[in-house]
């Protein structure tokens, strides 16, 4: 399904001056021994200068993928990169770009937070060194310098004595310092891009209350785009104006926090809202989406959510869904719920989904018991 | 469910003392220690007797009784001491004691063997317990006419009856030997020693399990008072820390430091904290996998840390953990069927058919196909391994299950799925819960009650509806505060706590949240919280029980205030501190 080659067809217009990011068609796959794995499959969207996107999903759904081809930080091969994917960033293309500038376009207009900090730090350098490195690196300026503003990302993201702190290791700070430190190193350039790759799920409840703080304060100070890629729809709700929703490496709903998270209109999301458990289900049973994500090697042939959807029909086994429009602008859902001869099937699933809200599903009945994966 | 279980009684927790005591630790170890040293004394003994044996022939006779006592009574000692006591080793250490002395027999007899034959009706023997009944068999075998006792060499005993007044009887041993069959067979049984064992009923039988412990009869409680399943009470757990070029004891993690809570049957008791609060530590020394420092546990009436460690197998059964990781706490090199069987073996299941039907019941149970258990861990998803994971504390049919953290790893998809699988569980089969989790809507929907740990306290306890709508405690406010709601509709201002969590090796004064406290700041900072240590008193209602000194302090707009001001402590975050 996923068609390669190594000669770029010609590229497309640049987007308007007001995008930042326009991704448009982006096809990654892995090559294993197995087989190929489309990890990203056909992805498209676009995030403006200083605005705030999240990308929703499971693990395997292709949400980190995503974020390492925009970083150009997979090795290819094994990775590939499918023919007719576009990544402009800032009115270049990124994919096209040779690899010296792109490298200076890492770091400095665009910076990646990792989900773990421990494994992402140098365990052997200062956390003074490791900012200032990258610093002098992109910056062009001397160690001193360098040094200086090392502490000065450090206070910036509220660590306390910076001075100390920067001379201490990796393993000397907590898992929230770690991140902070992290944070720092990323923004140390003023990035026009800050992507944030599941940032405090390492972290507790009260220090990633913190870590979001901090990043909500810190890109509306400093302008910078955030894509904030999670699992958790808690986080999304609380960080970001758009979401994405990815499942098995499409993207399966988009639109505004608001539309997505109160007004689902795929089951996937629908069910991955209901998942959650809160005060309004207790005493009832939380209603789970039945059975595991597809293997890669073996994906339905038409809808993807298909063998899981509680609302399929024949179509859904024979037709693939396109993304459709599902409300104004912007708002978009990848099933045949919103066909129009399906409006009566769409009003039932809806109707489902806040009644799921309420009160969950009584606990009764046999145990949900799932088969084989 | 959860209001009648808070508004009734609660008793004390009733000890029963069917099980044998554990002596206190101090002569526990005292003991221990006194065996290993009588051990080494005595195989030090026998070494010298063995020289002297060697060096001077004659001398020898007053050594080889004592070195033949001292050989297995050495290997035993050291054998059952505690430091060594594991079963294989007091097996390899009486195997060597047994051994020793069939080398001593025959090199004594090989010794004596010219005696023998000047005297054809005479055997020599060593006045020892363990070798009578050897002695009387070969007497008896070849008709030997006379026994002579080598305790000092010379005294000769008349082994028929018709000879025994010929000479005068010493020696007690020689005096059962002379006496009739009975005193014979006295003498013999008493040689072998009935250990005081007590009778619990077995735990596996033919592959169906039999109930734990049954109550003591005459512990009935009455019905109007509830009794806990399991009850803490000051319970601590410290770590020592070494350090320095002497490995000394430099420090002590204080991981649990005074915790009381009950669990009633058939409920669920939540532990709530941020990592390093002890929550997982107080699961583990809940259900003894490591010994607590201090303070109770009772467990339906058992006081488990006086339980001889013998008899805490059986108990072990009623208690389950599932482990928090499901990718690390499954041995990748064993199949389903072994690392689930692996507690049905150790619970003296042996029969191999048995122990796999009762693996593939436990897989049902937990709605995964029977067949799988012939795969390995790494053939299945992170929610089926935590399904297999939940299947192993199921296989051995408890009442009382630690659940650390069952479900964080897993994918929200995939957590419903295991907390319905749980739910159902815990009301088909009667199970009560003890739930460690750090993710408060989870507790939220799946528990009774619940624990907030804090440092190794347990700074507010309560119903669900106590906790979460009425929450006392500032550090309570905090947590509850920092959940991220999925409903943007219920965005909300945040009330961000500052820094880490302090290390539990030096845990602040008074109050051990004073250093992070909203609430105190708002009062002015009082002295009390840095010097008076608040106790978990009830609040308000019965069951409710807060740590603060201001929790009266605490109300919907102290709150809303305080989270007002959030901004401010989000530009001071920014600012730098």
């Amino acid at each position: 399904m996923t068609q390669t080659s190594t000669v770029r067809p010609g590229l497309g217009e640049p987007p308007p001056d007001d995008i930042l990011v326009d991704v448009r068609n982006l096809r990654t796959s892995f090559k294993v021994m197995d087989g190929t794995v489309p990890a990203v499959d056909g992805v498209s969207f676009s995030l403006g200068k200083g605005q705030t996107l999240g990308i929703v999903g499971e693990s395997g759904s292709g949400k980190s993928v995503t974020a390492l081809t925009i970083m150009r930080l997979l090795d290819i091969p094994p990775a590939e990169i499918g023919a007719g994917s576009e990544i402009w960033f800032d009115g270049r293309e990124v994919l096209s770009m040779p690899e010296r500038e792109m490298r200076h376009l890492r770091g400095n207009d665009m910076a990646m937070i990792f989900q773990e900090p421990l494994t992402s730090l140098n365990p052997v350098f200062t956390v003074g060194d490791q900012i200032a490195e990258q610093v002098q690196l992109h910056m062009k300026v001397k160690a001193k310098e360098s040094r200086d503003r090392a502490i000065e990302m450090l206070r910036l993201v509220g660590i306390p004595s910076p001075e100390r702190r920067a001379k201490q290791y990796p393993h000397e700070l907590s898992g929230g310092m770690r991140q902070r430190v992290m944070i720092g190193m990323a923004l140390s350039c003023e990035p026009k891009l800050l992507i944030a790759d599941e940032p405090t799920t390492a972290l507790d409840v009260t220090v990633q209350a913190q870590i979001l703080e901090l990043l909500k304060v810190i890109q509306q100070r400093t302008g910078a785009a955030l894509l904030l890629i999670t699992h958790d729809l808690g986080v999304v709700a609380e960080m970001v104006d758009n979401v994405i929703v990815m499942y098995a490496g499409q993207v399966v709903e988009q639109g505004t926090v608001n539309e997505v998270l109160i007004e689902p209109r795929m089951p996937y999301t629908m069910g991955l809202i209901e998942s959650i458990p809160t005060v309004e289900k207790r005493g009832g049973r939380l209603s789970a989406i039945s059975g595991v994500v597809p293997s890669p090697f073996h994906l339905p042939p038409a809808c993807r959510f298909e063998p899981r959807c509680p609302y399929h029909w024949e179509t859904c086994r024979e037709v693939p869904p396109e993304l459709y429009q599902a409300g104004p602008s912007g708002r978009l859902a990848r099933c045949h719920l919103q066909l129009a001869e399906a409006a009566q099937r769409l009003d039932a699933a809806v109707a489902q989904h806040e009644q799921n809200m309420v009160v969950g599903r009584r606990l009764t009945g046999a145990p949900d018991r799932i088969g084989n994966a | 469910m959860t209001t009648t279980v808070a508004a009734t009684p609660i008793a004390e927790p009733e000890v029963h003392h069917k099980l044998r005591r554990r002596p206190p630790s101090g002569v526990r170890n005292g003991r221990a220690l006194l065996q290993s040293v009588a051990g080494y004394a005595a195989t030090g003994l026998f070494i010298i007797s063995l020289a002297v044996l060697i060096g001077i022939k004659g001398a020898a006779a007053a050594w080889v009784p004592a070195a033949a006592v001292a050989i297995p009574l050495a290997a035993i000692l050291i054998g059952v001491s505690r430091f060594t006591r594991t079963r294989t080793k007091v097996a390899l250490a009486l195997a060597i004691g047994v051994a020793l002395l069939l080398a001593l027999l025959i090199g004594y007899l090989i010794v004596t063997i010219s005696a023998v034959i000047e005297e054809p009706n005479t055997i020599f023997f060593i006045q020892l317990g363990l070798s009578l009944p050897f002695v009387l068999a070969v007497v008896a075998a070849f008709q030997f006419s006379r026994a002579v006792s080598w305790f000092d060499g010379t005294v000769e005993h008349q082994l028929r009856p018709e000879d025994s007044g010929a000479r005068p009887i010493t020696a007690p041993l020689t005096v059962a030997a002379v006496s009739t069959p009975t005193a014979l067979a006295a003498a013999a049984a008493s040689t072998v020693t009935t250990p005081a064992t007590i009778s619990l009923p077995p735990v596996i039988e033919g592959g169906d399990a039999v109930a734990g412990p049954p109550p003591a009869p005459g512990t009935i409680v009455a019905p109007a008072v509830v009794t806990p399943l399991l009850a803490v009470q000051g319970l601590k757990k410290h770590f020592p820390i070494y350090g320095g070029v002497l490995r000394r004891q430099i420090g002590t993690v204080y991981a649990v430091d005074g915790v009381d809570f009950e669990i009633m049957p058939g409920e669920t008791f939540s532990l709530v904290g941020e990592s390093g609060c002890g929550k997982t530590t107080l699961g583990r020394t809940v259900i003894q996998l490591t010994p607590s420092t201090d303070g109770r546990v009772v467990f339906d009436g058992y006081e488990l840390a006086d339980v001889d460690p013998d008899d805490m197998r059986p108990l072990r059964r009623r208690m389950q953990i599932i482990f928090q990781d499901p990718f690390g706490s499954l041995n990748p090199r064993m199949p389903v069927s072994d690392l689930i069987g692996e507690g049905l073996l150790a619970q003296g299941l042996d029969d191999r058919k048995a122990r796999d039907k009762r693996v593939e019941d436990a897989l049902e149970l937990v709605g995964l196909r029977r067949e799988y258990s012939r795969r390995y861990p790494h053939e299945f998803s992170g929610g089926q391994r935590q399904r297999i994971g939940v299947a192993r504390a199921l296989a051995l049919g408890p009442d009382f299950i630690v659940a650390d953290e069952p479900v964080s790893a897993l994918d929200v998809s995939i957590q419903s799925q295991v907390l319905n699988l749980l739910l159902d569980l815990k009301r088909d089969l009667n199970l009560t819960y003890m739930f460690i989790s750090h993710n408060l809507s989870v507790v939220q929907y799946f528990s009774d009650r619940v624990g907030v740990m804090y440092l190794g306290k347990i700074v507010e306890i309560g119903t669900v509806e106590q906790l979460y709508q009425d929450p006392r405690h500032p550090y309570t406010v905090a947590l509850l505060s920092a959940i991220p709601d999925a409903d943007p509709r219920r965005r909300k201002k945040r009330l961000v706590l500052r820094g880490d969590v302090p290390s539990p090796a030096a845990p602040p004064s008074g109050c051990r949240f004073h250093t992070r406290c909203w609430l105190r700041e708002r009062l002015g900072n009082p002295e009390i919280c840095s010097t008076i240590e608040p106790e978990l008193v009830t609040f308000a209602e019965e069951g409710h029980r807060v740590a603060c000194h201001f929790a009266a302090e605490i109300s919907q707009s102290t709150v809303s205030q305080a989270a007002a001001e959030a901004p401010a402590v989000a530009a001071a975050v920014a600012e730098g501190e």
